[in-house]
């Protein structure tokens, strides 16, 4: 293989990288509850694992409860014994360039203790 | 007589109660936009409580609801998606599966695919069109499939007699092919006009009636800015566009402007949230036939 067959593969992968590259991603924020705690999980729609970011925790009527760090993992844990969560919680992710959320009721979390 | 009237408030509480008990057993449907609201309506024929909970003023496709919004929803005996990316709280929230319905899961191989624009406006945050274009509806044709399978939803889940909703869906079937014949008729006078629109709603529509439209970004019946005005008439000289379609009656003063760059407004209300008309069909036959008159007048 000579130099310029490499430099053209190389071209038409940059070509067919570029538009993807270039395409918008969003965050994507999971949450998923088990009867102690709720584990928030954040990637990007890319895939790649967001690695940074506050995680929210509010109730229904949007008072912040409290505020974890995501890990490096991209996930977080909210202790339910930690937060007033009668009213179900609202999860929220911020990375500071982007920002999404998750909603948690009170029959999601009841479904898990099993009553 | 003291006992008499016992009885008798006896039996009215009785039958109050029976009705209170009967309305809260009503089955509950819940939609994500206006336009499958108004299907499952007609479908359901009072059989069910159809909710569109996105509040006025929202759009639903960017709505965020509360924690109480989606109990309600959870709590459905069946909940309506429009698919193609419509209503982005879907992927925020845990839905029961077995009462969800994606009905458009029929005619995705008929999706528009749209160009990744990312903007902000509203309430709403940044969000942006990517993906496929989402208001399907505004094709009759496809309509009546999503129709199909609200009604398929509607009879599995035992919510009203199968033959009391065939008859509904042959109904509405029949009105549906009507107004696309009138669609087609009245819209042939379109063909070769270019127009704009000031958000991209129409991408099925144009597809099925074989029109021309470009799409802005502007914010639902609001005023433009000058910069939108100045892009506005950019777009228009390049097209040679002079009809200019808005999602939701504008202030005067935006028709106005509009006007004073040789542009004719048509309002076009896409039935996604809270619309002025009565109905879809309402809506839908005004609005072509305010195109309709709009090319007659541009093209003299």
């Amino acid at each position: 293989m000579d130099g310029s067959v490499i430099r053209a593969l190389a071209l038409s992968c940059l070509a067919v990288a570029v538009p993807f590259g270039a395409a918008a991603h969003q965050l994507v924020v999971f949450a998923s509850v088990e009867c102690a705690a709720v584990t928030v999980e954040a990637k990007f729609s890319n895939g790649r694992v967001t690695q940074q970011g506050d995680v929210r925790v509010l109730d229904g009527e949007n008072n912040l409860l409290t505020t974890l760090q995501l890990g490096r993992d991209g996930t977080a844990t909210v202790p339910l014994d930690s937060v007033d969560h009668s009213g179900g919680l609202v999860i929220e992710v911020d990375t500071g360039s982007h920002d999404n959320y998750w909603i948690v009721t009170p029959e999601d979390i009841a479904r898990k203790c099993g009553s | 007589m003291t006992h008499v009237l016992k009885r008798v408030f006896a039996a009215l509480a009785v039958v109050l109660s029976a009705n209170a008990a009967l309305a809260e057993d009503r089955p509950r449907v819940v939609a994500v936009n206006q336009a499958l609201q108004y299907l499952a309506e007609r479908l359901l024929d009072g059989a069910a409580d159809v909710v569109f909970p996105v509040p006025e003023g929202v759009d639903p496709s960017f709505w965020r609801p509360s924690i109480a919004d989606i109990s309600m929803v959870q709590s459905a005996d069946l909940i309506l998606l429009n698919g193609a990316g419509f209503a982005t709280w879907i992927d925020r929230v845990s839905l029961p599966r077995s009462r969800v319905v994606n009905t458009s899961k029929a005619i995705e191989g008929q999706f528009i695919v749209t160009q990744s624009i990312t903007h902000s406006h509203g309430d709403g945050g940044e969000h942006s069109h990517e993906g496929v274009a989402s208001y399907i509806w505004l094709d009759p044709t496809l309509a009546i499939a999503q129709a199909e399978a609200i009604a398929s939803a509607i009879t599995t889940r035992d919510l009203a007699g199968d033959g009391d909703v065939q008859a509904r869906l042959d109904d509405l079937t029949s009105d549906m092919m009507a107004l696309d014949a009138t669609a087609q008729d009245a819209l042939s006078s379109l063909q070769g006009v270019e127009m704009i629109a000031t958000h991209p709603r129409y991408q099925y529509f144009a597809r099925r009636y074989g029109l021309s439209v470009t799409s802005l970004e502007w914010e639902a019946g609001a005023m433009p800015t000058e910069d939108q005005r100045a892009e506005l008439e950019r777009l228009g000289d390049e097209l040679n566009a002079r009809i200019l379609i808005w999602e939701a009656q504008p202030p005067r003063a935006a028709v106005e402007a509009a006007n004073e760059l040789g542009f004719q407004s048509v309002v076009f209300e896409p039935w996604a949230g809270h619309a002025t008309h009565n109905t879809f069909f309402e809506a839908f036959s005004y609005a072509v036939s305010a195109l309709a008159k709009a090319a007659k007048q541009a093209s003299n």
